[in-house]
């Protein structure tokens, strides 16, 4: 007698979802990039760190160094706790995966327009955007019912 | 047919204004009403009477005091262009304003008729149609406007006028139309205080509102089918209620219950707060932008529709104050109109003050018989299609008429039963003939009028074939609903309404009420304030500040609405559309050439598997 395959518990995850995965490492990759760029420009690894960071209450070149690989590490981490969060499919990580590529989306605009654009960073959050925004990607995370008509 | 034995009945013989007291509404106002139906000899003794001409002067005809309903009549020629309008409250100077505001608070103090608005109407809103309700509440800057002294003088007028002489009226009028029999309440109000006194979209001198029940006869009774009930945003079928829809029609002592909007005196069939929104008037190629937009969120990018252009505005049907009607201590004072009464059908202006608003919203309102402009009322002339029930027979016609259709289809049928068989046979001799002449060319020309002849019949014969099939469908549903008749099944009584007036439900779904309505009230002018520190503080920045102003504000509100998911997903869709368009600018071959690519490689593989089996 045949043996009963049991059925897997596991969601399937639609296509989307890993290519999400994907621009998360893509941007992850980008981030930690913009961590150690500026400290190799500025020769850290070679001569170790030194201050002054502060001259007042404002920072100094090396401390504005500093500041931005640290946001750019945070930023790193948090993008892998995300990925994590992700691709175990809690809804929790799409809302903060939301949040964190308005954000992103937010900076990039603003740099687009007062600096100078980061254009692999905008379109992997472009991607990210509109794939989190696909019908089964939201039902598959609980933020849209599967009941719910699809427009 | 056997009459509903739950209705209440006149025998058909019963005169005009009997009829009318059988089936008179009782209508529950709320709490805070400051004008109440009332007879028009003493608003017009109170009134002066004024022409504005088209150059833009406003001529004085009669003056206050001087007014009666037989010189509101009196014929005058007038220039084509001319509006001619009653006024209920004379020009306050400012000494005047001051003092009218303050007697309107020791009036209400008084007769302890105070309004709470509770969940405010700006907090029922999102935060972009509240910025839209800033632009509408700025238009008044440009538009005409009856002030809020105005609204206060008129209630201190009202109430004297009342005082003098303690009556609730209406005008009452019955007309026979298709076998029904219609009675028209009509209500004449002093002054709509909608905006002033409830928060709403308008105030204009003098109100007419009207209600209608729809009679028909049957074994020498007149029984009740429907109510009919004028509101704002709903027209035709919308409008009426049948008189057994228990669900959305209350009775009181067989008299239908209306519940009165506050200010707006828009009649409600349940009681509750209703949100009546209003559009913006927008320029055409603005509203065509406005329709692709949702097109591409809605289609494309499956979000729900979203009309931000819309200000979302409540009209309060509490029926929590005075209640007017048979069975209670305020009874009606009838009086009946028609087409007879001369200050209905020959005073064609205005009932109040001509505000000079374009978009009429503060201009009083004409008599029951006319529109503003002067041209004949619907709802006075065509009483059966205000309602929808032009196309609706009576319920004892209904059955004839169903039995008559249901005969005239069968005998159809019948006659369509002989006909088809005898035109397929000639069809079928054409066919024949037509293949004796095949191979045969001196009979050409006969061959290519046959074809002709055949191609013709061909779609007859088809098309009779069609109407039959079509018919036995009809017959099949025409013969159910007489079965459904004959049974004593009746319809369902919402089946006839598309837009049914819902009680809003607003008050459930915020999450932190008090904290939303506070944060509606406020947030407006705190981005203003904000705008403002921007432009002082860093003005280089200006626009990157104000989008993430903007957007911290709509996150805030989101969170106060238990909205925040839904919120965030769609800012973000909208900053990558932005971010889109930026990175097609900027690479736009590149965007090109890469589609190309990947389509010439889905090409490609879906020819080499077709060509490989």
């Amino acid at each position: 007698m045949a043996k009963k395959r049991k059925k897997s518990s596991r969601k399937k995850s639609p296509i989307a979802v890993t290519i999400i995965a994907v621009a998360i490492v893509v941007l992850f990759l980008i981030r930690l990039y913009q961590v150690f760029e500026p400290l190799i420009r500025s020769n850290v690894f070679q001569s170790g760190l030194a201050g002054p960071f502060f001259t007042g209450w404002k920072l100094t070149a090396m401390g504005k160094i500093l500041l931005s690989s640290i946001t750019y590490l945070v930023l790193s981490l948090a993008g892998i706790v995300v990925l994590i969060g992700f691709l175990r499919l809690h809804r929790w990580s799409w809302v903060l995966l939301m949040a964190w590529t308005g954000i992103s989306l937010v900076i990039s605009l603003v740099d687009y327009f007062y600096t100078r654009a980061n254009y692999a960073v905008m379109a992997s959050n472009v991607i990210i955007a509109f794939a989190l925004n696909m019908t089964d990607v939201q039902q598959i995370f609980g933020i849209r019912r599967r009941d719910e008509p699809t427009l | 047919m056997n009459p509903p034995s739950d209705r209440p009945t006149a025998p058909a013989g019963t005169p005009d204004l009997e009829l009318l007291r059988k089936f008179e509404p009782v209508v529950y106002y709320t709490k805070g009403e400051q004008f109440f139906p009332t007879e028009v000899e003493g608003y017009v003794r109170e009134s002066s009477l004024w022409e504005h001409h088209p150059d833009g002067r406003d001529e004085l005809l009669v003056k206050q005091g001087e007014l009666t309903l037989e010189k509101l009549i009196e014929t005058r020629p007038a220039e084509f262009g001319s509006i001619r309008y009653l006024r209920f409250v004379e020009n306050l100077n400012l000494a005047e304003a001051a003092q009218v505001l303050a007697d309107q608070t020791l009036l209400r103090i008084r007769l302890g008729n105070y309004f709470h608005a509770g969940i405010g109407r700006l907090a029922r809103g999102g935060f972009l149609p509240r910025l839209v309700d800033g632009l509408f509440s700025l238009s008044f800057l440009l538009r005409g406007k009856v002030s809020a002294a105005d609204a206060a003088a008129a209630e201190i007028d009202y109430n004297e006028i009342f005082e003098l002489n303690p009556k609730y009226t209406y005008y009452g009028r019955v007309t026979r139309q298709n076998g029904w029999v219609m009675l028209q309440y009509w209500f004449f109000f002093c002054f709509n205080s909608w905006r002033s006194g409830f928060h709403g979209v308008n105030d204009h001198e003098s109100d007419w509102e009207m209600v209608t029940v729809y009679l028909y006869e049957d074994n020498g009774q007149l029984i009740p089918e429907w109510a009919a009930y004028a509101s704002h945003d709903f027209h035709g079928d919308d409008l009426r209620r049948r008189w057994d829809d228990r669900s959305q029609l209350d009775l009181e002592d067989g008299h239908p219950v209306v519940y009165a909007g506050a200010g707006s005196h828009a009649s409600y069939f349940r009681r509750g707060e209703y949100q009546a929104a209003v559009n913006l008037p927008l320029p055409g190629w603005f509203s065509g932008l406005v329709r692709s937009w949702n097109k591409l969120w809605t289609d494309m990018l499956g979000q729900p529709p979203v009309n931000t252009l819309r200000i979302p505005f409540v009209d309060f049907a509490r029926g929590d104050g005075l209640r007017l009607g048979p069975g209670g201590p305020q009874a009606w004072s009838p009086v009946m109109i028609d087409e007879s009464t001369p200050w209905a059908s020959q005073y064609r202006g205005l009932w109040g003050y001509f505000a000079k608003d374009p978009i009429s919203g503060e201009n009083a309102p004409a008599g029951p018989m006319y529109n503003r402009d002067g041209t004949p009322r619907s709802s006075w002339y065509d009483l059966l299609g205000f309602a929808g029930l032009d196309k609706v027979p009576t319920p004892p016609h209904a059955m004839d008429m169903l039995r008559e259709n249901c005969s005239k289809v069968s005998h159809r049928q019948e006659e369509l039963g002989k006909l088809i068989p005898q035109k397929a046979g000639e069809l079928q001799a054409l066919g024949i003939k037509s293949k004796g002449m095949e191979g045969n060319p001196h009979l050409a020309k006969q061959y290519a009028a046959l074809e002709k002849e055949i191609a013709s019949l061909s779609t007859e014969v088809r098309g009779l074939r069609r109407e039959q099939s079509e018919n036995a469908a009809l017959l099949q549903g025409l013969t159910q609903r007489l079965e459904r008749m004959q049974a004593g099944l009746q319809d369902d009584p919402h089946a006839h309404i598309r837009n049914l007036a819902v009680p809003d439900s607003t008050a459930q779904a915020l999450r932190f009420d008090r904290a939303a309505e506070t944060w509606a009230a406020v947030s407006l002018s705190l981005l203003l304030f904000a705008v403002a520190a921007l432009i002082l503080f860093v003005p280089k920045y200006i626009w990157a500040g104000l989008l993430v102003i903007f957007i911290l504000f709509v996150v805030t509100e989101s969170v106060l609405r238990g909205a925040f998911v839904q919120t965030v997903g769609r800012i973000t869709l909208l900053l990558a559309m932005a971010a889109t368009i930026i990175l097609f600018l900027h690479f736009w071959k590149w965007i090109i050439v890469v589609a190309l690519v990947a389509m010439g490689i889905s090409l490609m593989y879906q020819r080499l598997r077709e060509l490989t089996g």
